[in-house]
Order: C-alpha cells, then structure tokens, then sequence
C-alpha cells in the first residue's frame, strides 16, 4: 500500500486574515494549504496545484464566488467545492447547489473541519 | 223678529269668526254666541257627524247639559238625527208635539217650546245639523230659517278648511318628525343617536304624542329590550308635560336635535334601565311582539284580557291595557319591533298614531340597518388600519433587514479572524500549559484569550440572527416529511442539552402526511422555542414536543400540522408578555430578541400561526401550526428524487 499522500486543500478569500486563519488551522489537521485571494489567482491555482479540495469565499472582488463556481466546476467537475460566506442567506440560490457543501463562518472553524473530512471521505480522495 | 239688517250683521260677525281662525272648536263656540245672543233665541247647538255616522254634540250653548258631556245620537234619531238623515230643514213650533221627537236625557230639550234645524251640507252629504231652541212657541220666520242655513253653510265651509288644516298641520308634523329622524340619523355616525331621535320622535310633544315606546331588536331568535324612552312615573310623566308646555305647543321638532347629553340622559332613565331587562321569544303564536315582528303588521291591542297572544304576566310587565307594536324592517328582513303605549294618560291610540308610527318604524329599521353596515365598516376599518400598522412595521424590519446585512456582511470577517485567533491563543496556551513555569499569568492570558472567543461567539450569532431575518415570502418550500424534519431538528438540539438536567419527551403522530414547507426555516424555528424553552430552565426541567394534526374549524379541507413545544421553566413574567414577539426585546443577558420575532415571521410567511401559552409560575406552551393544505395542491411542484433541480449553468457566461 501506498503511503497516504497530505490532501490539499486551497483556500480562497480575499481577506487575509480569514486566509491565515484557515491556513494555520487546515495545516494543524494535516493539510497542504495553497491560498488565493482573488478569482483569477483562484482559477490559476487550481490548474496548477490541483487541490483535492477547494474553498470559496462566495463575496470576493472582481468576480462573483458563485460564478466562480461555476467556471471552477465546468473545467474539472470533479474536485469539490466548499461554498463558505458570512451570512446563510445565499442557500436560496439555486447556483450554490452544485457545490458540494454550504457553510457560514465562523470563528469557530468545527463545522468547517467535519465538512471537509466529510467530502474528501465520500470523494474517496 | 228678524229684520234684514240684523241677518246681515249676523251673517257677516259669523262669517268674520270663520276666517278669523283655522280651530274649529273656537269656530263653533264663537258662532254659537253670536247666533244666540243676536238671533233672539233661547239655546243654540251644532252637531257633527263622524265616520261612524255619529252625530255628536260639538258645541252649544243655554242646555243644561253638563259641559264635558259626550252626547251622540244615531241617524234619524230624534229630529236632529232626521234633519241629518233627510238633509231638510225642520222649523217646529211645537217640537215636543213633532212625532220625531225623541227625548234626549241630560239635554233638557224639554224646556224649549219651539226649535229649528238645519242641515250642514257639504258636497251634497250632510257633515251636522245647527239647532236653535226657543222657550216660547215661535213661529221661525223665512229669513231666519235662510240666516241659520246660511250659517250652516259657513260652517260646513269652516269644516273644509279646518279638516285641510288639520290635514295640513298633521302632514306638517309628520314631514318636520320624520325630517328630523332622517336627520338625526344621518348626520350623526352613531346609530344610537338616531334611534333615540326617532324614540323621542314617537313620544314627544305634538309628535308621536305617545307616552311611551321600546325598541325591541332581533338577535339570535330573540327580541331583546334595546332601549327605552319614556317617564319613570306618573310624578315624572307630569313633570315632563309641564316642561313641554313650557316650550309652547306649537313644539318645533324639527330644530330639536338630542343632544349627546339628552342621549345619557335617556340612557340613565330607570325606563331605559327596565327596557333593556326585556327579552321575549321570536317564535310564532308566542306573544304579540313576536307576532309583529314575524307577520311584518302593526299589531294594536286595545284590551289586554283575552288577547290570545298577550299573558297576564306581559299585561303587568308594562302596566297598560292596550298598546301597539310595530315591526321594523329592512330589505325585507325584520331586524325588531317597537312597542309603544299611553300609560300616563290612557289616551285612546287612533289610527292616525298608528300611520305615523309606522312611518317612524320603517325610519327606524334604516337607522338599524345603517347601524349595521356602520359597525361592519367600522370593523373593516380596524382591520385595515392594524393590517398598515403591521404593513408598516414589516417594511420598518425589512430596510433594518437590508440596512444591517450590509453592515453585518463587513463585520462579519473581522469578528471571524478575531475570534479565530483568540481560540487558536487560547489552544495554545493549553497545550504548553502543563510544562509552562508561569503557570499564573498564562492562566491569565488564557482567560482573556477566552472571554475574546466568546463575546466574538456572541456577537456571530447576533449576526446571524440579524442575517436571517427573513424576509417577507422568503421561502423554499420543499415537500418534506415532518417526522423526519422533526427528528433532525432535536437531533440537532440534543448537543446543546449536554451537561444540563433537562429531559425531553416527545410524542409524535404516526403517519403524518408530507407537508410543504421550508424544512431550513422549520428547523430553524424549532431550534428557536427549544432554546427559549432551555434557557427558561437553567436549573433543569422538562421539554416536552408533541407533533399531531388538527384539522381547521372553519374549512374542511384544511388541516395543520402542529409542532407543541412545552416547558417547565415558569413561565413568562406579565410585564415581559406584551413584548415578546417585537423584534430586540429580550430579557436575556446574551438574548438578541430576535428569536421569536423571526419564528413568527416565518410561520406566518408559511400561512400558519404561532400562538404562545402562558402558565404562570409553570412554564410556556409555543404552537406552530402550518398550513398542510398547500402540500396537496403542489405535489406537482416536487423536486427531482433527490430533492435538489438539476443545474444548468449559462454556456456563454
Ligand atoms: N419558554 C419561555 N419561557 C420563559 N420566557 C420566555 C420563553 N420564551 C420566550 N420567553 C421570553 O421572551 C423573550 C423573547 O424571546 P426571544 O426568543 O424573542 O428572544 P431571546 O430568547 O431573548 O433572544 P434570542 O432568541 O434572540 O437569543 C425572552 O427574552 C424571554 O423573556
Ligand atoms: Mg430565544
């Protein structure tokens, strides 16, 4: 059997801290972390590095997060996306449905963990 | 004897009198002293004949009869009653001798030798007869007979005009009351005022002339005592005609509105307070008022005893032998009756009463009627201006809503990596705790690092409360099973009761069909009473939930999935209770207020309603009732198996 290879995840949000703080926490449960802070950096990153899962801010300047998604899908449907936003009320947009988890920030970064395992067990990555 | 130029200053004083006043009573008097102390004769009477071909006695002059006298005689009775029957004159020099005539007690006639009498003629038909009596036997002269016909003429002539005033006034009267009525009842938007109006229109002055009336309205198959309006006593009876005589007898009802003050008045008389003790049963062949009401006709009982549909008990009830009731109508519908009586002075109710009492009832079913329509629109009304005030306040929430999403959107991250790093602090600390020298300080630093995670933990879920406030119609309804939703939610609740002795129990109905809802909003409402009924406990209790089905009282279709969430935390104190559902009223340290503000909201936004029990000193009862009859109408709605729509991004984007 093949060593298990660190998942990786990227992280995108255009605030810094928020990025660092995910980094710092994602990196304490084992992860590779790559960050972006805009859509194109995103877009680039995940050609580049590609992350077994992706993080996305839904507000970050320039283009849309759900629009991003959308790119993000349509060029590899396959990795999954975690949608993460300020406030729950974007889970009536039709769009959020074809990412592969919803979920509101917060400080507290539990839900955000269990949501990650969650996926990259049920992806079998 | 009579000589010409007496006839003529005879004939011209009578004809003065007859023009001088439209009263026939003083007509008639006046006429009868002329004609007796002028004509040389000893006794002088005139006779009128009534509907009922009475010929009564009106006025006279040197009889011995008693002044108040009510003397009638038939027609063709006794020469008077020829004279009427024949339409000829009689001149007698031995009248006693005449086989016509009839001895009449009371009239002395006896004493009188000689009489004469004329016919008063009107359009050919005979309306009275003028007697002149004399002592001594006399021989009526040509022109005598000629100056009496003619001033039977005068007086027939008299007749005309004091009946076409009599008319006249009486229409007057009516036209003025009945002006009055409408009047009252229109200018005034309380239906009770218009109805005093036309009580008082039925009872007063030189109107109605009653002495008394009720009004009886029909509610729930009964006639009910609704008002009253006349004296208390016979003391007051008098007391109030004094009064009115005081104002003169020409009484100008018409500029006469009741005043609100009049109106207490009337409503604090002691009639008033007895009429409104009166109930009687609208049920056919019962009692009289009923029988009014339920045949739509004036009813006039002239004597109570013996009157099948008027008991003893009624007779005594009002105290009077004969009365009248009239139904009050309107589209055909009879909404009451008024009864009216003349207690006080036991005047014989005419028919001309009757007539104008029913044009004041058919005034009074309109007032009835307005009134009816006033409350509805008034009702209406109310409706509107509380649906504005909550309209109002909607739109208040909803630009609070849209103004702090913004706000709470740019806080939101700060307070994310705030309080982020002060839990990552605070994990450090704990870590490197155990091998740490400065055990103090760092037990210090580690607190501060704590009280920072969790005010940012508060100020997230304000947030949060803040963000989701849902917005009107904001909803994305799936068809969901309630049992599962219900499950999941305590699921969910359950990590919160770890570590408090609260018990919860539940009771839900099998078999619930599927309703249509929000299941994220349910939840989210359910998550809210629960934790209301948590916090209501802090020292332990029992939740108890119980989920069943109640179908609609009014609509048979409709049934309501009902979620019962009951505590036993004490209940919510009095002064807290007005309050609970305004949008930041909280009697929390760390409440928002928002909770159950937001749960109403999204209840009602589902067409159900969320209604809070209060047991003082026990605990709260929440019931969300939803709706369930959309979940029929919109199965065709469902979503694909998994319950999401299949997505299609835009090709050109
Ligand atoms: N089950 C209950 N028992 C006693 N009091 C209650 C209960 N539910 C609500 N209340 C009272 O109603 C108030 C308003 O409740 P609401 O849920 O709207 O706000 P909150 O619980 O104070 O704050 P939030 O829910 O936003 O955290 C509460 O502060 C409390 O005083
Ligand atoms: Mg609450």
């Amino acid at each position: 059997m093949k060593e298990k290879k660190k998942k990786k995840i990227l992280i995108a949000d255009d605030e810094d801290n928020i990025r660092f703080l995910y980094k710092e926490e994602l990196e304490d449960e084992g992860y590779d972390v790559c960050l972006a802070s805009d859509a194109e950096e995103t877009l680039a990153m995940a050609r580049e590095e590609r992350p077994d899962l992706v993080t996305l801010d839904i507000k970050m300047p320039g283009m849309d997060g759900l629009e991003l998604l959308g790119i993000l899908k349509k060029e590899n449907n396959d990795v999954p996306v975690i949608l993460c936003s300020a406030y729950g009320s974007y889970k009536q947009d039709f769009r959020v449905w074809s990412s592969d988890a919803y979920v509101v920030k917060s400080a507290d970064l539990k839900e955000l963990k269990s949501t990650i395992k969650e996926i990259l067990v049920s992806s079998g990555k | 004897m009579l000589d010409q130029k007496l006839s003529l200053e005879i004939l011209k004083a009578t004809a003065r009198i007859a023009s001088s006043t439209p009263h026939l009573d003083q007509i008639l008097s006046q006429i009868i002293d002329v004609v007796k102390n002028k004509m040389n004769i000893d006794a002088c009477s005139i006779f009128l004949i009534d509907d009922a071909e009475k010929v009564s006695l009106k006025a006279f002059s040197g009889y011995g009869v008693d002044e108040t006298a009510n003397l009638s005689l038939n027609m063709g009775q006794g020469i008077t009653g020829w004279v009427a029957r024949h339409k000829n004159t009689l001149a007698l020099r031995e009248a006693m001798q005449d086989p016509r005539f009839v001895f009449i007690p009371n009239m002395e006639e006896e004493q009188f030798q000689s009489m004469l009498s004329v016919p008063i003629l009107r359009e050919e038909q005979c309306i009275g007869v003028a007697n002149v009596h004399t002592r001594d036997k006399r021989y009526f002269s040509p022109v005598e007979i000629l100056v009496l016909e003619t001033i039977a003429d005068q007086v027939a002539g008299c007749i005309s005009n004091a009946l076409v005033y009599a008319k006249n006034q009486m229409m007057i009267k009516e036209l003025s009351i009945l002006y009055d009525v409408s009047l009252g009842a229109q200018s005034t938007l309380n239906p009770e005022l218009g109805l005093w109006v036309i009580l008082s229109g039925i009872t007063r002055g030189e109107a109605g002339g009653f002495n008394r009336a009720i009004l009886f309205t029909v509610e729930d198959g009964e006639l009910i005592g609704t008002m009253g309006l006349g004296p208390d006593s016979p003391e007051d009876a008098q007391r109030i005609w004094t009064e009115l005589d005081g104002e003169g007898k020409e009484y100008q009802i018409a500029q006469k509105m009741i005043s609100e003050e009049e109106k207490d008045e009337y409503s604090k008389s002691n009639f008033n307070k007895f009429a409104k003790t009166l109930r009687y049963p609208l049920k056919e062949n019962d009692n009289v008022l009923a029988e009014a009401a339920l045949k739509r006709k004036i009813v006039h009982v002239e004597n109570c005893a013996g009157h099948p549909l008027v008991s003893d008990e009624f007779c005594q009830t009002f105290g009077v032998d004969s009365f009248a009731a009239v139904p009050l109508t309107a589209h055909d519908e009879v909404l009451g009756v008024i009864f009216t009586d003349n207690r006080y002075n036991a005047k014989p109710i005419t028919q001309t009463s009757l007539h104008l009492l029913a044009r004041f009832a058919a005034h009074a079913g309109w007032v009835l009627e307005n009134s009816r329509l006033i409350s509805r629109l008034v009702a209406t009304n109310r409706e509107l201006l509380s649906m504005k005030d909550r309209l109002i306040e909607t739109e208040k929430l909803s630009a609070l809503g849209r103004l702090s999403a913004e706000v709470a959107h740019e806080i939101k991250n700060p307070i994310v990596s705030i309080g982020g790093f002060a839990r990552r602090l605070k994990d450090k600390f704990m870590e490197n705790h155990e091998a740490s020298q400065n055990r103090q300080e760092e037990e210090s630093a580690l607190n501060y690092a704590n009280i920072i995670f969790e005010e940012t933990q508060k100020l997230e879920r304000l947030l949060k409360d803040i963000l989701t406030y849902p917005k009107t119609g904001d909803l994305n309804l799936e068809i969901c099973n309630p049992d599962q939703l219900i499950q999941e939610s305590l699921d969910a609740f359950k990590t919160l009761l770890l570590g408090q002795d609260v018990k919860i129990e539940t009771h839900i109905q099998k078999d619930l069909s599927p309703a249509l809802i929000d299941p994220i909003k349910i939840k989210q409402v359910i998550n809210n009473i629960l934790s209301n009924a948590l916090e209501s406990m802090p020292r332990g209790g029992k939740i108890k939930v119980s989920v069943y089905l109640v179908d609609s009282d009014k609509d048979e279709e409709q049934s309501f999935l009902t979620i019962h969430i009951e505590d036993s935390g004490g209940g919510i104190p009095d002064q807290a209770l007005d309050n609970i559902f305004n949008p930041f009223f909280t009697t929390k340290k760390t409440g928002t207020g928002l909770g159950l503000s937001i749960c109403r909201k999204i209840v009602e936004n589902h067409g159900g309603t969320l209604r809070v029990e209060n047991f003082k000193n026990k605990g709260v009862g929440v019931f969300i009732l939803l709706p369930l009859k959309n979940s029929r109408d919109c199965t065709k709605k469902e979503h694909p198996s998994d319950g999401r729509p299949e997505i299609f991004f835009d090709e050109q984007t």
